[in-house]
């Protein structure tokens, strides 16, 4: 007879590798067999599992096509199953999984859609901290300035890409009418995403303002991201870039660095 | 049953997303509410509150919460989560749940969460294993728990106590209440061809706290009976028969209705609350009949 440990080693086996004797074993034959028995604890975990990652990545289902999603859902549930109860934070390996996963590598756009979508659910569960106004800024000394690290509101999130996977969102979205054709060549995208209110929006924003957030979003030092926008585009305006950044309320704290980054 | 909770024998819906905004906008007449805590926890690094919380909070305003929690793998020989558990006593403080829930079952082996409830084989290791870890919930949360029945597909040989016994002992040595859900019962008791009547009869009264309804799929495999307990349609008569049964050995205890599959309109929701709430009313009245 197993100890409950093991037997719980075993029956996760079985539910996620199909490796069932060492369970089956252990199981009170009577009238179903125990493949039986189990495929229904399989089939609630793989459901249950699918059906969270189907409403977290909506538009690459649509993508794909719900039966192949369904298909790449099981192979990256077993492989990565979920390690916490909290399945609103299960997925964010998802897009990393699809950009490996060998039967859609010719949807060479399909992992940027979901590093996207997943951006999206994320800032549909984050939490709402009250936005700084730009004055809270005074009490830092000049001489501080280039260590500033902002911290932004948790609803902001960056995904750039060589495709136009906003266009491709957008018509592929759970509202969209019909399957509108995007131009795969129509370039490429740097894409803001955050929650205005109660809804999750996103746009496209100019490559050195992109580089900029992102790198402030990272915990880059403001120096260290003004650095990275002007490497992008010498004319890129500090004042403005930081002013926008308070108006859009994307700053909720803020912290000097040690040393500049 | 004790009364202290302030929704003995109301009867309340498990709220599901697809429901909240007509729920805040027409704030209908339902005698409590029951939340997973699992979706309104707020994320590790989150500060401020997610718009889920805000809604609840919303509504706790107006409606007693529970929080029946999925999770947490009471069953579990490893134990529990620790930061699982921190969270979901974070939560507490927030909504002040009039009751607070979670299943004899596991879902939880060396870190990896399979999202079900899965059976325990009902041994003396198994027993301790429970009691252990419902400790240790109810010492993180500073207040007894209820703890529900599931439904089963498979039992184990080495099982040597029955699923009743079980509890009523996990109550003796936790001091926790327990969650009688009649659906898996009736869904357990026909999956194994054993009596459902019997099962409530040997459940202990003074420990029930509260009271789940639900549908069932039914399926066949050669001609045996299998029920799934998908949560996915109207309560079956069999359970609204047993219901009456729960309620007259148990007393008027408060009770739920959960639907989580083909989630129906509100009002469909609402309708199956208040046949239960018929069902609680008449026997409340022959009670005093009988008195």
């Amino acid at each position: 007879m197993p100890t409950l440990g093991e037997l719980q080693r075993a029956f996760r086996r079985a539910l996620l590798e199909g490796d069932e004797a060492a369970v089956a074993s252990t199981l009170r034959e009577d009238g179903l067999s125990p493949g039986e028995r189990l495929a229904v604890y399989r089939n609630n975990v793989v459901a249950s599992l699918t059906v969270v990652l189907k409403e977290a990545f909506p538009a690459v289902c649509r993508l794909v096509d719900e039966r192949f999603f369904d298909y790449a859902a099981h192979e990256f549930l077993r492989a990565q199953p979920p390690t916490a109860p909290c399945l609103a934070e299960y997925g964010s390996a998802f897009p990393d999984f699809l950009g490996t996963f060998p039967p859609c590598r010719h949807l060479v756009y399909l992992a940027d859609v979901a590093r996207l979508e997943w951006l999206m659910h994320v800032a549909a569960y984050a939490g709402a901290p009250t936005p700084l106004a730009s004055a809270s800024l005074r009490a830092v000394p000049p001489t501080e300035a280039p260590r500033l690290v902002l911290r932004l509101h948790p609803s902001f999130g960056f995904v750039a890409s060589p495709w136009p996977i906003g266009r491709i969102w957008r018509a592929n979205s759970p509202e969209s009418p019909s399957d509108e054709a995007v131009d795969l060549d129509s370039g490429g995208a740097f894409i803001e995403v955050s929650r205005r209110d109660r809804e999750v929006v996103f746009r496209d924003l100019p490559p050195p303002t992109f580089t900029f957030r992102a790198a402030l979003a990272a915990g880059r030092t403001l120096e260290a991201a003004a650095g990275a926008a002007l490497a992008k585009d010498a004319g890129f305006d500090l004042t403005q870039g930081l002013g926008d950044l308070f108006r859009d309320g994307a700053v909720v704290g803020f912290t000097i660095a040690d040393t500049a980054s | 049953m004790g009364g202290r909770d302030g929704i003995s024998g109301k009867i309340g819906i498990g709220l599901r997303r697809p429901h909240v905004a007509e729920i805040l906008s027409t704030r209908p007449a339902i005698g409590w509410l029951e939340v997973h805590p699992e979706n309104y926890m707020a994320p590790e690094s989150a500060q401020g509150e997610t718009p889920a919380l805000t809604q609840l909070l919303a509504l706790r305003r107006d409606y007693p919460v529970s929080l029946h929690g999925v999770g947490l793998s009471l069953g579990s020989a490893e134990g529990i989560d620790r930061r699982h558990l921190a969270r979901l006593a974070a939560l507490a403080d927030r909504i002040e749940p009039v009751l607070v829930s979670e299943h004899l079952a596991w879902s939880v082996s060396e870190g990896v969460y399979l999202n079900d409830l899965l059976p325990l084989p009902y041994t003396e290791e198994a027993l301790a294993a429970v009691a252990r870890n419902v400790t240790m919930m109810q010492e993180a949360l500073g207040r007894a728990v209820l703890v529900e029945n599931p439904s089963a597909y498979l039992r184990f040989r080495h099982s040597t106590i029955p699923e009743p016994e079980f509890l009523a002992e996990l109550v003796r040595r936790t001091g926790c209440r327990l969650l009688c859900d009649v659906n898996n019962i009736f869904v357990s008791c026909t999956n194994f061809g054993e009596d459902a009547s019997a099962y409530i009869a040997a459940l202990p009264p003074d420990a029930i706290g509260e009271i789940h309804l639900a549908g069932h799929f039914r399926s066949e495999r050669r001609g045996r009976p299998l029920l799934i307990d998908d949560h996915g349609s109207t309560v079956a008569a069999e359970v609204w028969a047993l219901y009456r049964q729960a309620l007259a050995r148990f007393g008027p205890v408060s009770s739920l209705v959960e639907w989580d599959k083909q989630i129906p309109p509100l009002p469909v929701l609402l309708a199956e609350a208040a046949a239960a709430e018929r069902i609680a009313a008449s026997m409340v009245h022959a009670d005093a009949h009988a008195w």
